[in-house]
């Protein structure tokens, strides 16, 4: 792998954002954004960090088990959240994450407050590339699937899905075990890069983040959460001029996206490639009927606006 | 059992305060069905605010420190309104929720690089002094606090009730198109229940920053995830349920810092939360209709 310098932890942690942006997107496609990402990323570290660790497990091993161990935690919280819906499910999700870090912050096997430490590093490059690989290609191949067809239908609405035949409770449990499973693999790399593993990461502030990412980059296409990862993990950086106002103009800027383009920088469009960025054209328009819910800014139709005016 | 007495005293002085900020979520999230992430920090502006003015004018100490707050925090919630909540009304509650988390970073850095990141010194408004009630014994500022509290909840719910104002924002809580049709002014009873709410949560800020003696850039984190908490477990149709939750929460709190161990405390109020929440999907006492 070639070296780049002072540029290699960005990258690094852009291709890991990236990651976990996919792995949640993967789960919001069904209508469910999880509130608890972090907290399943960190059960990917936790269980990679005590395999490499405590038992010598290759890395390679240990990263598997922790994708399964993401999925069967985001499993588990699929059942827990099987009767709630929309808003009410992403709060459960949130509390569910802070439930985790607290029990993570109390259980002395695997150093408590103390943070876990003692990890090797294991991850370069190399791992990251191949990581985003992966979730690239479960994303996309999700997307076009018969699977992501009915996620959709699911998110837009859930009776309509039902009476077509769509068992909507295993839709949302395989897209929250899917995506689990790819933020669980990230939380696991992630771990042997940073190599501490400490209960606050589990957070849900840490969460909030890779929600972020999603909504300022659009959730209607798999490439929106990847370009708000890669905008919002290099934003910070690039604004190291601004020394202590740099959290400022970070607010300032997600204020001003979401007010500007409150669906996301990219829209959804036929065929699923971005057709403008920001106002300039990627690829030929199609007529009328395909760019109308486009155009009007709102967010499908099926989500028709309650408030007044 | 004094133990017992006192830890569920102390339980209801910070249930009260939860209480106010939770109240101050569910206006929002009801009237406006906006996830108002930013009020907790405009609690915090209010407590700075009360500061500001006591160490101004000494010499008139609580009262001039609550006025300060009030206006401080309800001039920002009137900022807030037409700049972020009003133009993101109506649209996905993430939306809103981005936005108004976009003003909390903003607000909470901002204030880190005026004050610094650390806590810092409160006045002394109210005397450090001892008052035995029967077996428990409370400081006279978790009594003012809790005083303080009960005026305000009892205000919220004389302004929902008995007011115009009030009726009107309970009419757009149900249905905002019919309110519309019937001639009320949609936007600006949404404004009103922004500032009323900002208002209350700069009192609630004053008396919250003398009862610990302490403030910090950092401080609406605690009370916001808490009072969240409070009104996703509670629902958002009857202010009496919301309060109750926050009170009982605040009891738990300090019987499982009494007997368990105070790192347990904030664990308690997830799992109570996810508990209800897998009873009752619609919050304990019901409606989350969006």
């Amino acid at each position: 792998m070639p070296s780049f310098g002072f540029f290699e932890p960005i990258l690094i942690f852009t291709l890991l954002n990236v990651t976990m942006a996919l792995g949640l997107y993967v789960t919001a496609l069904s209508g469910q954004l999880s509130m608890a990402t972090a907290a399943i990323a960190g059960v990917g570290g936790y269980m990679s960090g005590v395999l490499t660790v405590k038992f010598g497990v290759p890395f390679a091993v240990a990263i598997a088990a922790a994708t399964a161990a993401g999925c069967l935690v985001g499993g588990a919280l699929a059942l827990l959240t099987s009767r709630m819906r929309d808003f009410i499910l992403k709060l459960t999700t949130l509390a569910f994450g802070e439930a985790l870090a607290v029990l993570a912050f109390n259980w002395d096997y695997t150093g408590g407050a103390n943070s876990f430490t003692g990890l090797q590093l294991h991850t370069g490059l190399g791992t990251c590339a191949l990581a985003v690989a992966a979730a690239l290609f479960v994303a996309w191949r999700f997307d076009q699937s018969r699977l992501g067809l009915a996620a959709r239908a699911v998110r837009d609405d859930p009776l309509a899905a039902a009476a077509m035949g769509i068992s909507v409770p295993g839709i949302r449990f395989t897209t929250f075990a899917l995506g689990a499973a790819i933020v669980g693999m990230a939380g696991a790399v992630q771990a042997h890069y940073v190599l501490v593993i400490s209960p606050s990461d589990l957070g849900f502030f840490v969460s909030l983040n890779y929600i972020i990412f999603l909504l300022f980059g659009g959730l209607q296409t798999m490439w929106g959460p990847v370009l708000g990862a890669i905008l919002l993990t290099v934003l910070p950086e690039a604004l190291r001029f601004a020394n202590e106002y740099r959290l400022i103009v970070y607010g300032v800027i997600i204020i001003a996206v979401v007010l500007w383009r409150p669906d996301g920088l990219l829209h959804r469009v036929p065929l699923g490639v971005p057709q403008r960025l920001f106002g300039i054209r990627l690829s030929p328009g199609r007529p009328a009927r395909a760019t109308a819910s486009q155009s009007s800014g709102a967010p499908l139709p099926q989500l028709t606006r309650t408030a007044a005016e | 059992m004094d133990l017992l007495l006192q830890q569920i005293c102390n339980g209801l002085v910070i249930g009260s305060t939860y209480a106010v900020v939770a109240l101050g979520f569910a206006l929002a999230f009801s009237v406006l069905r906006v996830v108002h992430f930013a009020h907790p920090d405009i609690f915090m502006v209010g407590m700075f605010s009360g500061l500001v003015a006591a160490n101004y004018w000494p010499g008139l100490g609580l009262i001039i420190a609550i006025a300060a707050g009030a206006a401080g925090a309800g001039a920002l919630g009137y900022f807030a309104e037409r700049t972020i909540i009003g133009p993101l009304r109506g649209r996905d509650i993430l939306t809103t929720l981005i936005g108004t988390l976009g003003l909390s970073i903003v607000l909470q850095n901002g204030m880190a690089l005026l004050v610094g990141p650390d806590p810092v010194a409160y006045p002394t408004l109210v005397p450090a002094r001892f008052i035995d009630i029967g077996p428990v014994m409370l400081t006279l500022r978790q009594i003012v606090n809790l005083g303080l509290s009960a005026l305000l909840l009892v205000l919220v719910s004389v302004f929902v009730r008995f007011t115009r104002t009030g009726r009107a924002a309970r009419a757009i809580a149900e249905r905002p198109d019919v309110a519309a049709a019937f001639g009320v002014d949609v936007a600006r009873i949404c404004q009103i229940t922004i500032v009323f709410a900002s208002t209350l949560a700069g009192v609630a800020a004053v008396s919250v920053g003398s009862l610990y003696g302490s403030a910090s850039a950092f401080v609406g984190l605690l009370y916001g995830l808490k009072a969240f908490t409070c009104m996703l477990v509670a629902g958002n149709r009857h202010i009496e349920g919301v309060v109750a939750v926050a009170i009982g929460l605040g009891i738990i709190e300090a019987l499982v810092t009494g007997y368990v161990s105070s790192s347990m405390k904030d664990a308690a109020a997830f799992v109570v939360l996810i508990a209800v929440l897998y009873v009752r999907p619609n919050g304990m006492f019901g409606s989350y209709a969006t």
